[in-house]
C-alpha cells in the first residue's frame, strides 16, 4: 500500500502501489479536469509531483508537456502510475461556473391544485438545473444547480457510454447514483431556501439528453454509442420517484419527457415544444449548439431533426488556451489598430479562452485578415513590419501563432483555429443539410431559435461572423434560452402539455447526418469561413 | 501546343489549387499530345498531391483542403488510368482500410486512404461500421500487408482491440501490420492493444505504414 497525500487540503488517499494517479484521485472524489478521460490527449489533467515516487515521463507528456513544466515536477496525471508514498499538488481551482436558468415561455393553461409543490429538471452532460415550483401559483420558490456529478466518468455522453461498456458490472448503477445524489442535493437545497418539506413534492418533471434520460432511469446506455445509435427506449416515463431513489414523498411522481432518437433527446423536445415549432406556418429553424448541435426545422407542417458532432472546442475544449465559462475566462475580444481588448469573466486576471471567447477571437481574427477564409493564418512575411497585425503573429517553428495576451500568456495556436472550423463545419453542414432535405434554402428561413445555455453567451455577430450560421439569417436570431427547463416547467404544470409534447415527438423526424448523400461534399464546404466582411 | 513540362506542372499546381476541371482538361490534353499516361500520374497528379500533403503538414492546408486536392486529383486519374498499360497489383503492397464497427465517422478514414493510394499502396476499402471479422477475412483473401483502422467514438475503440486478437488467432498477426488512428486514439492505446502503430493524421499514416512496412 502507498499514499498519496494532496498539498493543498492535506487530505491522503490510500492506494495501491502501481494505480494510476488520475484514477486514484478521480476515485478518491477530487476533482481533475480530464476531457479525454486519461487517454494522454488532452494534456489538461496535471498535477505536481511535490515529492515521492511515480513512473517514468512518457513520449505523450514529452509532446503536451512545456519543458519548464516537466522541470517543476509537472505530470499528466492519466500517464503516471504511483510507485510509492507520494506528495502530489492540484493545479487546477474548482472554479464558479455560470448557470443560465430563465427563458422564454408562450402563454399556456395551468392546471388547478390547491397545494403542494413540484420540482423541474434539465439534466444537462454538463450542468443540471433544478427548480422548485409552487403547483397552486406556478411560482418559482427556489432554484438549485451544479455540474453534472456524472462527470467523473467522463465530460461527455461518449465517454460515459464507454464506462458503461467497460464496467458492466457496476457502470450502470454508479452513473444513476451520481445523478440520483446531485439531484437530491438540489432538492434539498431548494427545499431549505423555500422552507418547504420535501415530503410535500408531488411531482418531479425531467428534461434531458437520450443518455442522460437513460441513465437517470438505470437504464442501459450503451446501444446509444454505437451504430445504429438505437436507444432502449424513446416514450416518456411515468413512475414513482423512489424507484430510483430519488428522496420526496412516498407517492412523488417522476415524469420524463419523451424523446426523438439517440441523439435528439428530450432536452430538444421540450425547446421545440417552447418554441411552438409545430404550430408554425412558415421556415423556422431551432438549434441548441453544444458538443452535439440538436437541430430541429420546421417547415411546411414537418418537423425535420439532425443532431451534429461538433466536438467539444466551442466548450473551451481541445483548445490550447481553452477553459469552460467561469471566472478568469476571456468572453469576448476586439482587435484593432490599437491593440486587443480582452473581456474577462468576473473582470479578473485572463486564465483562458471559454466558447464565446473562442468564437469572439475567431470572428476579429477573420474580420481583421489575419485568418483566411480557408482557416489559414496569414503568413507572417506577407505583412509589412509596421502593420499592427505584424507583432501579434509569432513564430513556433514554420507554424503561426496568434497573441492574444503577452501576460499571462495566451496563444490562439493554427490548431486552434482548426477545432473551431470542424465544429463550425459540422453545425453549418446539419443546417444545409436538414434544409436541403426539406428543399428551402437560406433566404427562406423567417426565425432561427437560438437555445441552451451555451447559445445565450454567443451574440449574432459571432455566430455569423465565423460562418456558424449563414450570413442571410442575420436579424432573424431569437435566444429562448433554457427551454429544456422551460419545457419541464410546462409538462409539471399541465397534463394537456404533457399529451402534446409526446405527440409531438412522435411527429418530429430525424435524419442521420452520416446517411445523408453527399454529406462529405456538404461537410467540406461547410468548413469555408465567411469572407472578410 | 504545350510541351509535356509545361502540362505535367499544370497537372500538378491543379491538384495543389483543388481546380478540378483545369486538372481534367490539362489530362485530356496530356493525353492528345501523346505523352504516357504513367508520367501524368506520377510526374503531375501525385506530384501535386505530394505537395498537398506537405502543406498540410505544415498546417498550411486542412483536412478539407487536401480533400478538395484530392477531388482535383481524382478527375486527372479518371481520364489517364485507362490508358496505362495493364499492370497487375500483385507487386503493390496492400493494405486494408475501414472504419470499425459501430461507427460511422468516415471523412478521416477517407483521408487516409487517399494518401496511402496516392504514395503507391493498394487500399482496400472497407467503408464504415466494418464487422471486425471482414478486417481479418479480407486481410487473409487479399494477402494483405497491413490493416488500418479509424474510429472517432471511444465506445467502439475496443473493436481494434478485437481484430489485433483475431489476426493472432487466425495466424496472421506476424504478417500483417496493424495501424490505428482516430480522434479517441492515442499511442497510449495503441500500445495497450499491441498495434504496431499510431498515427494522428493522414500523412503521417503514410509515413508510419513506410516505416513498419520498410519501404524507402
Amino acid at each position: 500500500m502507498a499514499e498519496i497525500k494532496v498539498k493543498q487540503t492535506g487530505k491522503k488517499i490510500e492506494i495501491r502501489e502501481g494505480e494510476n494517479l488520475l484514477e486514484a484521485l478521480l476515485g478518491a472524489g477530487i476533482f481533475v479536469d480530464n476531457p479525454c478521460s486519461g487517454k494522454g490527449i488532452c494534456g489538461k489533467c496535471k498535477v505536481r509531483i511535490v515529492s515521492g515516487e511515480v513512473s517514468g515521463i512518457t513520449a505523450s507528456e514529452e509532446r503536451l508537456l512545456k519543458a519548464e513544466e516537466i522541470q517543476a515536477g509537472i505530470r499528466l496525471s492519466c500517464m503516471a502510475e504511483v510507485s510509492g508514498d507520494v506528495e502530489i499538488e492540484l493545479l487546477q481551482k474548482e472554479r464558479k461556473h455560470e448557470v443560465l436558468t430563465k427563458g422564454y415561455m408562450p402563454q399556456f393553461e395551468r392546471d388547478v391544485y390547491d397545494d403542494g409543490y413540484g420540482i423541474v429538471i434539465d439534466i444537462g452532460t454538463t450542468t443540471v438545473v433544478t427548480a422548485l415550483i409552487d403547483l397552486k401559483t406556478g411560482k418559482e420558490l427556489a432554484n438549485a444547480s451544479m455540474i453534472n456529478a456524472q462527470k467523473q466518468y467522463g465530460l461527455d455522453v461518449l465517454t460515459r457510454i464507454t464506462y458503461e461498456y467497460e464496467h458492466p458490472d457496476c457502470g450502470i448503477q454508479k452513473l444513476q447514483e451520481a445523478i440520483v445524489n446531485s439531484i437530491n442535493a438540489m432538492i434539498g437545497e431548494a427545499c431549505q431556501e423555500a422552507a418547504v418539506d420535501r415530503r410535500d413534492i408531488r411531482e418531479i418533471d425531467v428534461a434531458a439528453n437520450c443518455t442522460m434520460t437513460h441513465m437517470l432511469l438505470g437504464v442501459d446506455a450503451r446501444s446509444i454509442g454505437r451504430s445504429p445509435y438505437r436507444p432502449v427506449f424513446t416514450e416518456a416515463k411515468d413512475l414513482p420517484a423512489r424507484e430510483i431513489g430519488i428522496e420526496a414523498a412516498e407517492d412523488t411522481r417522476l415524469y420524463c419527457l419523451p424523446q426523438v432518437s439517440a441523439y435528439i433527446g428530450a432536452d430538444i423536445v421540450a425547446g421545440a415544444y417552447v418554441c411552438e415549432l409545430w404550430k408554425e406556418r412558415g421556415n423556422v429553424l431551432f438549434i441548441d449548439i453544444g458538443t452535439n448541435g440538436e437541430i430541429v426545422l420546421a417547415s411546411n407542417g414537418r418537423l425535420l431533426s439532425c443532431s451534429c458532432a461538433a466536438g467539444p472546442a466551442l466548450e473551451g475544449m481541445n483548445i490550447s488556451s481553452g477553459m469552460r465559462a467561469a471566472e478568469g475566462a476571456v468572453e469576448d475580444v476586439e482587435i484593432t489598430d490599437q491593440g486587443i481588448r480582452l473581456k474577462v469573466i468576473g473582470d479578473q486576471e485572463p486564465a483562458g479562452l471559454c466558447g464565446s471567447g473562442i468564437l469572439a477571437v475567431l470572428k476579429e481574427l477573420l474580420r481583421t485578415g489575419i485568418v483566411k477564409k480557408t482557416g489559414v493564418f496569414v503568413k507572417k512575411d506577407k505583412l509589412k513590419e509596421d502593420d499592427y497585425r505584424y507583432s501579434m503573429i509569432q513564430m513556433n517553428g514554420t507554424k503561426r501563432e496568434f497573441i492574444l495576451c503577452e501576460n499571462p500568456k495566451l496563444l490562439v495556436t493554427q490548431g486552434d483555429v482548426r477545432q473551431v472550423q470542424l465544429a463550425k463545419g459540422a453545425i453549418l453542414s446539419g443546417f444545409t443539410a436538414l434544409l436541403g432535405k426539406a428543399g428551402i434554402s437560406m433566404e427562406d428561413l423567417d426565425k432561427v431559435m437560438i437555445a441552451g445555455q451555451f447559445g445565450a453567451h454567443l451574440p449574432s455577430e459571432s455566430l455569423i461572423g465565423t460562418g456558424i450560421l449563414p450570413g442571410e439569417v442575420e436579424g432573424k436570431l431569437v435566444y429562448v434560452g433554457n427551454s429544456s427547463k422551460t419545457g419541464a416547467y410546462m409538462t409539471l404544470m399541465s397534463e394537456r402539455v404533457k399529451r402534446e409534447t409526446e405527440r409531438l415527438a412522435r411527429k418530429m423526424e430525424y435524419m442521420e447526418l452520416a446517411e445523408t448523400e453527399n454529406y462529405e461534399r456538404i461537410f467540406t464546404e461547410s468548413m469555408i469561413f465567411p469572407e472578410n466582411r | 501546343m504545350s510541351s509535356k513540362e509545361e502540362l505535367l506542372k499544370r497537372l500538378s499546381d491543379g491538384v495543389v489549387d483543388m481546380e478540378e476541371d483545369d486538372v481534367a482538361e490539362a489530362a485530356q490534353e496530356y493525353l492528345d499530345e501523346g505523352y504516357p499516361a504513367f508520367d501524368g500520374i506520377m510526374e503531375g497528379l501525385v506530384d501535386g498531391m505530394n505537395r498537398a500533403s506537405q502543406l498540410y503538414e505544415e498546417e498550411e492546408y486542412f483536412v478539407t483542403d487536401v480533400l478538395l486536392c484530392s477531388d482535383a486529383m481524382y478527375a486527372g486519374l479518371d481520364i489517364l488510368r485507362p490508358h496505362l498499360p495493364e499492370v497487375s497489383n500483385d507487386d503493390k503492397v496492400t493494405g486494408i482500410i475501414g472504419v470499425v464497427e459501430g461507427d460511422t465517422h468516415d471523412i478521416g478514414k477517407n483521408l487516409v486512404k487517399i494518401m496511402l493510394e496516392t504514395a503507391g499502396f493498394n487500399m482496400i476499402d472497407l467503408g464504415r461500421d466494418v464487422p471486425l471479422t471482414r478486417f481479418v477475412e479480407t486481410a487473409k483473401e487479399e494477402n494483405a500487408d497491413f490493416v488500418c483502422m479509424s474510429t472517432l467514438m471511444t465506445t467502439t475503440m475496443g473493436g481494434m482491440e478485437t481484430v489485433v486478437g483475431l489476426l493472432k488467432e487466425a495466424g496472421l498477426r506476424d504478417k500483417v501490420k496493424v495501424m490505428i488512428g482516430g480522434g479517441p486514439i492515442s499511442q497510449k492505446y495503441a500500445d495497450k492493444i499491441g498495434a504496431d502503430g499510431y498515427s494522428q493524421n493522414a500523412v503521417e499514416a503514410v509515413k508510419l505504414a513506410k516505416r513498419l512496412l520498410n519501404i524507402a
